[in-house]
């Protein structure tokens, strides 16, 4: 009976050992362990030995279906683990590959820009204005200080609809617009499209500008500055280099155009060069003006400003020309 | 306008280095473009003396001559020319100089004979057009001279845009003042002291001016034995460095009082005036005059012309008349010198498309003090280098005197609009400085009389300018305003759209954005139903492909998706969002609504492990949902046609009652006009009642406690039976119990009958308070099928 059982612990160690699936293993546990198994039989079979040969048959028994249970066990992880190996490398993918998804869009790069910009003002305090893009002239020239014989004209090419309609110039009629509706306080910054007959690689008839003005008690052209400066060092971070040069605008007095002093490298002959690029014209608001809207220029003052969102995306994105922002190539448009 | 620097150092004692200039010009509002210096492209030219010409033994049109440029030994130089002779000074080019363009001289054999060098032409040394011989220099030009410090080219020029308020700036004298004061320097004029000889002016001629409106000052100068002839070599200089042309001396000396003192002169042929006299009046109807450029040109009544007795010799202010030109012959001239009306010189210039350097200054205002002086300087140049005889006394027409505005500074004001203190003997000083008057003051403020060349200060906020500007803009500090709101809201939609953008950017869509104007016929062929009257024309259109702003945006996704295919990129997924523009019979101005409009071309986005898929009907159905979704409106098609779209492809959308806009798959016909893809899908709906008509907030449904029951139910039925009645029928016969109904699967085809099709229903039944039987739902299942049965002739499959 020892000898049988030391057989046993031999042929069964060696068959689980070389068990090569979950399946064969657990004919394995079967034989030796399951109820017809070698072992429950020898430990049915006690019965029949003598006394003494039961007690220490019994224990070897015993021990050898632990010793079984166990070492089944562990083979059973290993092959587990083999098999989980297998399925894994059966199933590894090619993370190079493109996931699957609808690609997003791309939201033109004008209307990014113009929606950062706005976040920064908004974020101050602004609101939103509108105006339409067919307008008088008398909101788009004659409030702003601008009549018929005012040189300042000259350099607005305009397109004409019809007698008194115009497309707006510029969006500085939303400023018109917009105070006429309301008493100071007014803090308003109006994106929109304007219009000039001229096209060529640095022109486009249509291009997009943003508004801004506020008008209050005892705003000063410190404060003008002080926005102003707010705003560029967001937009293009707190080194910028920014100046504020006295210029005209019929609307604004006194007037100044503000330059960014812009570092890029050259695309041609890859030298890295820094040049003043203007960014804006602003100003305090005329007196003119404040006038044309029944404002009280004793008692308010204001400041408003008027930037080119094309300039501004040009400038950031290294764009070279004007042509690309309505062109609408898509090779352009997913840049962005 | 081009200012030279040397130009400038003869007016005022400036130190400063150019560059620094340019900064401080750019500083007090000029903004510089360029600068530039035109005599860095020459190199080794010096001042020679030919010593000695020998004929060419080769060559009959060539000389040899000996030229001493003060370099050791006098240089061998062969040279072509004629005008000279021995003991002319000219300008030298030695072996290793460079003349402008880049050209390289050096020591060559010119038909046998070497050649060390080159004496040089006018044009050679980029002094205008003069070719015909060697530039001739003055007998007393030093010998070795580097030829740019001697004709004055070692300049540097700034190139200036003048703003339209500052006429003034026009001129070197208007930038010299504006520099004086901002150096704390003293301007000096430059002579125009003039000998007169001769009959007095008055004899010669007279001045009558019929319209003081338009011109209320006028004055003449007689300039008798004129002699016409090429400039000297420092005017041809001066007036290339401010970009003019020379042409011949008295055309080029009006030219050179223009820039430096900024006031338009003219020269008559005296002769040739009728009864030699000027009549300032406005033109007569369908009179004409043909200007100095060759052009006749029609005039109008309220236009100011400048007239002998009989007719208009010259445009007020613009252009001269071909008719009274100074020629070759011109002996006796009659100087121009006068002050016309901004606003009608340039009404006129305007009408006549014709802008000039004179049209130009006096649009922005010229400086009627100015007039004389400018005239006299001419004089004496004309004097100088023309050798002309002045005629005593100046024909001075002055009908109107015109008073210059004083305006008032109150000192706190600059302190409060500007945002810092400056003292009030600062600010009073910087106005003195720049030429206001004194006229009277008190503590807190002071009234100064404005200076006759100052046409932009009217105001007090003028002069605030001019004590900012000059306190200099970055010396002003930087504060933040407390930004306080209006009750007002002025873009209610602005943030929706917003994320509306961004919401089809996430659908995998990419935003254009196409001009607003577009050709008339861009919605006919699109197949839109538009009336000429509907649209909004431009009287002066880029061209007639843009004549009128958009009355949809269709056109502009066509052409944008035309652009593309041609370039090879037939898959579109595009948006644009953005105003179309509709006349409205009542209003002056037309509406502008906010419309949205999407294009689906060629294949949607592929990925590699699916077949690649067209486009159909349905992923741009798919748009709309998802435009339905955003806006949380229940949108509807109802089936249309239009000869833009594929019958049975196309249906206008509709919220409620209002039709918003339209959806299909475009016509064959509209792919060939606009280059289409041919598998093009669009959709366009107007916005405005979807952003104006808000959506009630949903409200909470209670979540179902007891579970749910899945049938599907699979019907044959006519081809032509719509889904959505099917869905709507179902919902009816089965009542409560029955909480979603989906259409996941439509089947047409083998073996199917070729008008039916099969439709399956996904089908969930849930009641709010209790577990539902088995029975329960067969019952409504039994329902439906016998609705569906009796209203479509539906089979079960």
């Amino acid at each position: 009976m020892k000898e049988e059982l030391k057989q046993l612990e031999l042929d069964g160690s060696a068959r689980i050992a070389e068990a090569s699936d979950l399946k064969s293993l657990e004919e394995v546990r079967v034989a030796y362990l399951g109820r017809k198994g070698r072992i429950t039989e020898i430990l049915k079979g006690l019965g029949s030995a003598s006394p003494e040969d039961r007690r220490s048959l019994g224990q070897m028994a015993n021990l050898l279906k632990d010793q079984f249970a166990q070492r089944i066990d562990a083979r059973k992880t290993e092959l587990e683990a083999a098999l989980r190996e297998q399925k894994a490398q059966e199933q590894r993918v090619d993370m190079s590959l493109p996931g699957r998804a609808i690609p997003p869009g791309h939201v033109h790069v004008l209307n990014q820009i113009a929606d950062e910009i706005s976040d920064i003002f908004i974020q101050m305090g602004f609101q939103l204005a509108l105006g339409p893009d067919v307008e008088t002239e008398y909101y788009n020239f004659d409030a702003l200080n601008t009549p018929d014989d005012h040189p300042a004209r000259d350099s607005h090419d305009t397109f004409f609809v019809k007698p008194g309609v115009v497309l707006r110039t510029q969006t500085s009629p939303v400023q018109i617009r917009v105070m006429e509706q309301t008493r100071p306080p007014v803090a308003v910054i109006a994106p929109g499209r304007v219009y000039r007959v001229d096209l060529d690689a640095t022109h486009s008839p249509m291009f997009v500008q943003m508004e801004g003005l506020l008008v209050d008690k005892g705003i000063t052209f410190s404060d003008l500055k002080g926005t102003l400066m707010h705003f560029i060092h967001s937009f293009f971070g707190p080194d910028i280099q920014v100046r504020f040069r006295p210029h005209f605008f019929p609307f604004t007095e006194p007037s100044a155009e503000v330059d960014i002093l812009w570092t890029a490298r050259d695309r041609h002959t890859g030298e890295v060069k820094s040049k003043w690029l203007e960014i804006l014209g602003c100003g305090m608001v005329h007196p003119e003006v404040f006038k044309n809207v029944s404002y009280d220029y004793e008692e308010y003052s204001g400041y408003a400003f008027g930037l080119g969102i094309d300039r501004i995306a040009m400038v950031r994105h290294g764009i070279s020309s004007i042509t690309h922002l309505y062109e609408n190539d898509m090779r352009f448009l997913e840049q962005f | 306008m081009q200012i030279s620097l040397n130009w400038l150092k003869e007016l005022l004692p400036l130190e400063a280095d150019a560059d620094e200039i340019a900064e401080h010009l750019t500083m007090l509002g000029l903004e510089i473009e360029a600068v530039r210096r035109p005599g860095q492209d020459i190199e080794n030219v010096f001042v020679g003396r030919i010593l000695d010409i020998q004929p060419h033994p080769e060559a009959d049109k060539l000389v040899v001559c000996r030229t001493d440029a003060g370099q050791g030994e006098a240089l061998q130089i062969i040279c072509g020319a004629t005008n000279m002779k021995v003991g002319d000074k000219v300008p030298t080019a030695i072996d290793g100089a460079t003349l402008p363009g880049g050209f390289k001289i050096g020591s060559r054999k010119m038909r046998g004979i070497q050649s060390c060098g080159m004496m040089c032409s006018a044009r050679e040394l980029g002094l205008g057009e003069e070719h015909a011989g060697l530039l001739i220099l003055d007998k007393n030009a030093p010998i070795g001279q580097d030829i740019r410090d001697f004709l004055g080219l070692n300049d540097v020029v700034f190139e200036i845009e003048v703003t339209p308020n500052r006429g003034d700036w026009a001129s070197m004298i208007g930038v010299a003042r504006e520099l004086a004061a901002f150096y704390g320097l003293q301007m000096t004029l430059p002579d125009a002291e003039v000998k007169e000889s001769g009959e007095p002016a008055a004899a010669w001629s007279s001045i009558t001016i019929e319209a003081p409106d338009l011109c209320p000052r006028y004055a003449g100068r007689i300039l008798r034995n004129v002699v016409i002839k090429p400039s000297p070599p420092w005017l041809c200089a001066r007036l290339i460095a401010a970009g003019q042309r020379p042409i011949n001396n008295v055309v080029d000396i009006t030219n050179y009082i223009l820039m430096e003192t900024g006031h338009p002169l003219h020269a008559f042929d005296y002769e040739k005036l009728k009864e030699n006299r000027i009549v300032v009046r406005r033109a007569r109807a369908d009179e004409k005059i043909t200007t100095l450029d060759g052009t006749e040109r029609q005039l109008q009544e309220d236009m100011l012309v400048i007239a002998d007795a009989e007719n208009a010799q010259a445009v007020a202010g613009i252009m001269g008349g071909a008719d009274s030109e100074v020629e070759k012959t011109t002996t006796t001239i009659l100087l121009e010198s006068a002050w016309f009306e901004s606003r009608c010189v340039r009404s006129t210039s305007r009408r006549l498309s014709l802008s000039t350097e004179a049209s130009q200054r006096f649009q922005r205002g010229a400086d009627m003090q100015m007039l004389p002086y400018a005239l006299n300087r001419a004089a004496r140049l004309m004097q100088e280098l023309a050798d002309a005889e002045v005629a005593p006394g100046i024909l001075d027409a002055w009908p109107q005197q015109r008073a210059y505005p004083a305006v008032t500074l109150r000192y706190e004001r600059t302190v409060s609009r500007v945002g810092v203190n400056v003292a009030p003997a600062e600010q009073k000083r910087f106005l003195v400085s720049l030429g206001c008057e004194l006229e009277s003051e008190t503590d807190a403020s002071a009234t100064f009389k404005i200076p006759s060349w100052r046409h932009d200060i009217r105001h007090e906020a003028d002069l605030i300018e001019e004590v900012a500007r000059l306190f200099g803009y970055e010396n002003i500090p930087v504060t933040m305003p407390p930004v306080r709101q209006a009750e007002s809201v002025f873009a209610p939609h602005a943030t929706i759209l917003r994320n509306f953008r961004r919401y089809l950017a996430g659908q995998g869509l990419t935003e254009v954005m196409n001009w607003s104007f577009g050709s008339p016929e861009g919605a006919v062929d699109a197949g839109l139903p538009v009336s000429p009257a509907d649209q909004v024309y431009l009287s002066n259109p880029l061209s007639e492909n843009y004549a009128v702003m958009r009355f949809s945006l269709l056109p502009g996704l066509f052409g944008t998706a035309a652009y593309n295919a041609k370039r090879g990129r037939r898959d579109l997924r595009i948006f644009e969002l953005g105003p179309v523009y509709r006349n409205s019979a009542d209003e002056i101005l037309p509406a502008e609504p906010m419309y949205a409009g999407i294009l689906l071309s060629g294949n949607a986005p592929g990925h590699w492990s699916r077949a690649e898929c067209s486009y159909d009907f349905y992923d741009i159905k798919g748009c709309l949902d998802v435009i339905a979704r955003f806006f949380g409106k229940e949108l509807t098609l109802e089936e249309s046609a239009s000869s833009g779209f594929q019958k049975g492809q196309f249906a206008e959308i509709k919220w409620r009652k209002h039709i918003l806009g339209c959806i299909g798959k475009v016509a064959d016909e509209v792919v060939k006009t606009f280059g289409l893809p041919e598998n093009t899908y669009v959709l366009e709906i107007n916005l405005e009642i979807l952003l104006a008509k808000k959506t009630e907030p949903a409200q909470f449904t209670a979540i179902p406690q007891y579970p749910a029951s899945l049938r599907d139910l699979a019907v044959v039925v006519d081809r032509a039976v719509p889904a959505k009645d099917l869905v709507a029928a179902t919902k009816q016969a089965a009542g409560p119990l029955l909480t979603a109904v989906n259409v996941f699967d439509v089947y047409s085809g083998k073996p199917l009958p070729s008008d039916k099709k099969s439709i399956a229903l996904s089908l969930l039944f849930q009641s709010p308070d209790r577990t539902l039987t088995d029975k329960d739902t067969q019952k409504t299942m039994d329902r439906i099928v016998s609705r569906l049965r009796k209203d479509f002739e539906a089979e079960l499959r």
